[in-house]
């Protein structure tokens, strides 16, 4: 992209994108910690997620204003105003996969505080695993603007949520085979739930890639049709 | 493309005011527009944006033939008029006649050194309108569109250039509109202005175009976005992107209009 | 910035600034020569003439006696003389700069009619003298006439008038122009409705000064045929027995202001440089009044027009 005749608007922009990415990193750190914490039931790890999760609170609120300063004072318009736009949107999902990493490491440390035998098993590390990889090609699309990576994301939802699937109808075989697994395992498919939103806010934050990049509303459509319009444009 | 079907598909089946063919503009040797065709839609207000010397202006100029006041000037092509689609350019039509269509609001307030009354009557005059009451009509008509009537009520014989900077150009506005116009050319006529004076003359625009065509060049980009249905960029003489204003301002199609309004014009 | 860089600032601009100075003291000094000249000449002929001025001076016609000469001829034939100057030179002169400026195509013939206008303003005035004797005299039989004296200072000061036309004009925006055009107004309708009102008052500021010239002019005047003595009238319209026509008096002899001047300077008898100095006043005071007028009539006009 060429540079703007204003240097401060294009420094403006750069920080925004940094500042953006920084919190996007900082979302996917709390999700990974939050996992691991519940993996291993350390409690007082999980508590640090727990509170860094204001930190990731504090940069939306940040960068709210930072877009708002830039829209009084710049007008932007074209793919100045499609990336503030989509900032916007992407730092409220980014803000809300933090929520999601907080209830994770919530229900971690209720979870280790109850007895008897763990109904973890690979497929939620594996889920989460496939979450952050939609997380880290949605951001990198919005680093780089560019759409394949963030179609490339919004095609690993379904795997997510097949995963989902199959995580939910192994603690319902728990449940029916031991009462008193009962309360874990709610809470763990409580977790799966949390772990497959986070997938699906990385789609939408992939569909926000889309929009700035190329000025298409590609929300509440499945991956194949996103690719067939990108390909029209 | 046929470019009148695509964005009549978009807005609400406008009929078409004039439509610029083939249009090529020579200031002696020099080729001052090259090549547009565009499309004016009735009652929609269509804007012409670009940097300083793209020919926006000399475009603008051309609807009301203006060119043929200095030598060397040369039309090729043409501006059909609708509904009669006549050519504007065409030699056999007399540049008054189409002037007497085609009313023009300047870049700098120029009213006339007369009384407010007169410089709204000027039109009228010019048309051998003589009768008083029909001219005290007009007159009062033309003020009232142009939000000015309640401000000059009890002074119009006093000269116009007594008026402050944007009330001056809200006089121009009237005395382009008493002649009722069938499409009112404006040549930016807010870059004289202060920002609230410039208000003013948007909101007045956004008014307008309930009766009249109106074609605008405007230095502020912005202005555009705020004012009108269609926009049109321009560079060097060429009609880059034309299309409705949303579309240009939040997705244009061309790479140049991307840099321009967004501010990355080298 | 430290004190020794502000105090070097300092004085630069102290240096400057004195330039400032020693231009505002040499153009006065040019301006009191200029004013001193004109104080001295007019102071001299105060002194030798303020004597003489009374109304019997202004009411009498000249006289062998110098004590009873008065200029009465004079100033009247000066008056009608101007008249006809100006009844011929404003139209003419008018109708030339606006031609020029707003319908002439801008070609070589146009350069070529510029040029010889803007050189006309430069030739002798003997010149028009000796061409409105072949022309007006001769060819056309208006005899050595008011007529005659008239139409050749016309002539004179035709080239200042259409100049003076053409700047008023010239100031007129263009923006001005196009707004009347972009009305639907025809070239005649800009013309009669903007050009000519918006620059009437350069136009008759233009006129004026070039009258002011005509009538101190001489030499045209002798060429043509003014007598020096005159002592009657020109016959007043409808006077007179047969009653003279309405314009009767354009084609009767006459002698103006500079002549009597002239003639009495050329006398022997000292008496009779005191009545050329008390008529150079009154010439000189009536150019004033011209010029006068002028300024007063330029304010008034202008006071409308604003761009």
């Amino acid at each position: 992209m060429t540079d703007h005749t204003s240097k401060n608007f294009d420094l403006e922009l750069e920080s925004l994108r940094t500042y953006v990415l920084k919190m996007g990193g900082a979302a996917e750190q709390q999700v990974r910690k939050a996992i691991e914490g519940l993996y291993s039931g350390d409690q007082a790890f999980l508590e640090t997620v727990i509170r860094d999760d204001d930190r990731i609170n504090q940069m939306e609120i940040d960068i709210d204003a930072l877009c708002n300063q830039v829209i009084a004072k710049r007008q932007p318009t074209a793919i100045d105003l499609r990336m503030i736009v989509s900032v916007l949107k992407v730092i409220s999902d980014l803000e809300r996969i933090g929520d999601k990493a907080r209830k994770v490491a919530r229900l971690g440390i209720t979870l280790s505080s109850l007895s008897g035998d763990g109904v973890l098993n690979e497929g939620l590390n594996h889920m989460t695993e496939i979450a952050l990889k939609m997380l880290r090609l949605a951001l990198d699309g919005f680093a780089r603007v560019d759409v394949s990576l963030a179609t490339e994301a919004v095609h690993l939802d379904k795997l997510v949520n097949a995963e989902y699937q199959s995580i939910s109808r192994q603690l319902i075989t728990y449940m029916m085979e031991d009462p008193r697994a009962i309360t874990r395992s709610l809470d763990t498919l409580t977790i799966a739930k949390a772990i497959e939103r986070v997938g699906d806010h990385a789609t939408n934050i992939a569909e926000s890639v889309v929009y700035m990049a190329k000025g298409l509303n590609v929300r509440h459509i499945s991956a194949d049709e996103i690719e067939d319009r990108i390909a029209r444009s | 493309m046929n470019p009148i079907t695509e964005h009549n598909s978009r807005e609400t089946l406008s009929p078409l005011k004039a439509e610029a063919k083939k249009l090529n503009f020579y200031y002696g040797n020099f080729q001052a527009l090259k090549n547009i065709n565009m499309p004016i839609y009735e009652k929609k207000v269509t804007s012409l944006i670009g940097p300083s010397g793209c020919g926006k202006s000399t475009y603008l100029r051309c609807f009301n033939r203006m060119h043929d006041l200095y030598p060397g000037n040369r039309y090729e092509g043409a501006i059909e008029f609708h509904p009669d689609r006549t050519d504007l350019l065409s030699k056999k039509v007399d540049p008054i006649e189409v002037r007497m269509r085609i009313s023009m609001v300047f870049q700098k307030p120029n009213p006339f050194p007369k009384s407010i009354y007169e410089n709204v009557a000027y039109g009228l005059r010019v048309r051998g309108e003589s009768a008083r009451s029909v001219i005290d009509d007009k007159v009062e008509a033309a003020l009232r569109s142009a939000a000015l009537w309640g401000e000059v009520k009890d002074r119009l014989k006093e000269l116009g250039a007594n008026l402050s900077g944007g009330q001056q150009q809200r006089l121009c506005i009237a005395r382009a509109l008493a002649t009722d116009p069938e499409l009112l050319l404006f040549d930016e006529p807010t870059s004289a202005l202060d920002p609230i004076a410039t208000a003013s003359i948007e909101e007045l625009i956004t008014e307008l175009k309930e009766r009249v065509t109106i074609l605008i060049v405007t230095h502020n980009m912005q202005q555009a976005a705020r004012i009108s249905d269609f926009t049109a960029y321009m560079y060097i003489g060429e009609m880059v992107e034309f299309g409705v204003t949303d579309q240009i301002f939040i997705k244009p199609k061309r790479k140049e209009t991307e840099d321009y309004i967004t501010g990355r014009f080298g | 910035m430290n004190q020794q860089e502000l105090q070097a600032l300092r004085a630069m601009i102290a240096t400057h600034k004195r330039w400032d100075y020693m231009f505002g003291v040499l153009g006065i000094l040019a301006l009191m020569l200029a004013l001193m000249t004109f104080v001295a000449l007019f102071a001299d002929m105060a002194v030798n003439g303020l004597g003489r001025i009374n109304v019997d001076f202004l009411t009498s016609f000249p006289s062998r006696r110098a004590a009873n000469a008065g200029i009465l001829s004079a100033w009247v034939g000066s008056v009608l003389v101007m008249l006809v100057t100006a009844c011929a030179a404003v139209p003419l002169g008018v109708a030339a700069g606006v031609y020029l400026e707003e319908y002439a195509p801008k070609n070589w013939v146009t350069d070529i009619i510029e040029i010889n206008v803007t050189n006309l303003a430069g030739v002798p005035s003997i010149i028009y003298g000796l061409l409105a004797l072949g022309l007006f005299v001769y060819t056309f039989g208006l005899g050595q006439s008011i007529l005659t004296a008239g139409l050749t200072l016309a002539l004179l000061i035709l080239p200042i008038v259409i100049v003076a036309t053409r700047e008023a004009i010239r100031a007129i925006p263009q923006i001005i122009r196009e707004g009347a055009y972009a009305c639907g107004a025809t070239t005649w309708q800009v013309v009669s409705d903007h050009i000519v009102p918006y620059s009437s008052a350069g136009i008759l500021t233009g006129v004026i000064i070039g009258m002011a010239r005509a009538i101190g002019e001489t030499a045209p005047i002798i060429t043509v045929g003014a007598l020096t003595f005159i002592a009657f009238l020109p016959t007043a319209p409808f006077a007179g027995d047969p009653p003279a026509g309405l314009f009767d008096w354009l084609f009767a002899p006459f002698t103006v202001m500079p002549i009597q001047m002239f003639n009495w300077t050329s006398r022997p008898e000292a008496a009779f440089l005191n009545n050329a100095a008390a008529a150079g006043l009154i010439l000189v005071l009536m150019t004033l009044t011209m010029n006068g007028l002028a300024i007063w009539l330029r304010y008034r006009l202008r006071k409308n027009i604003k761009w």
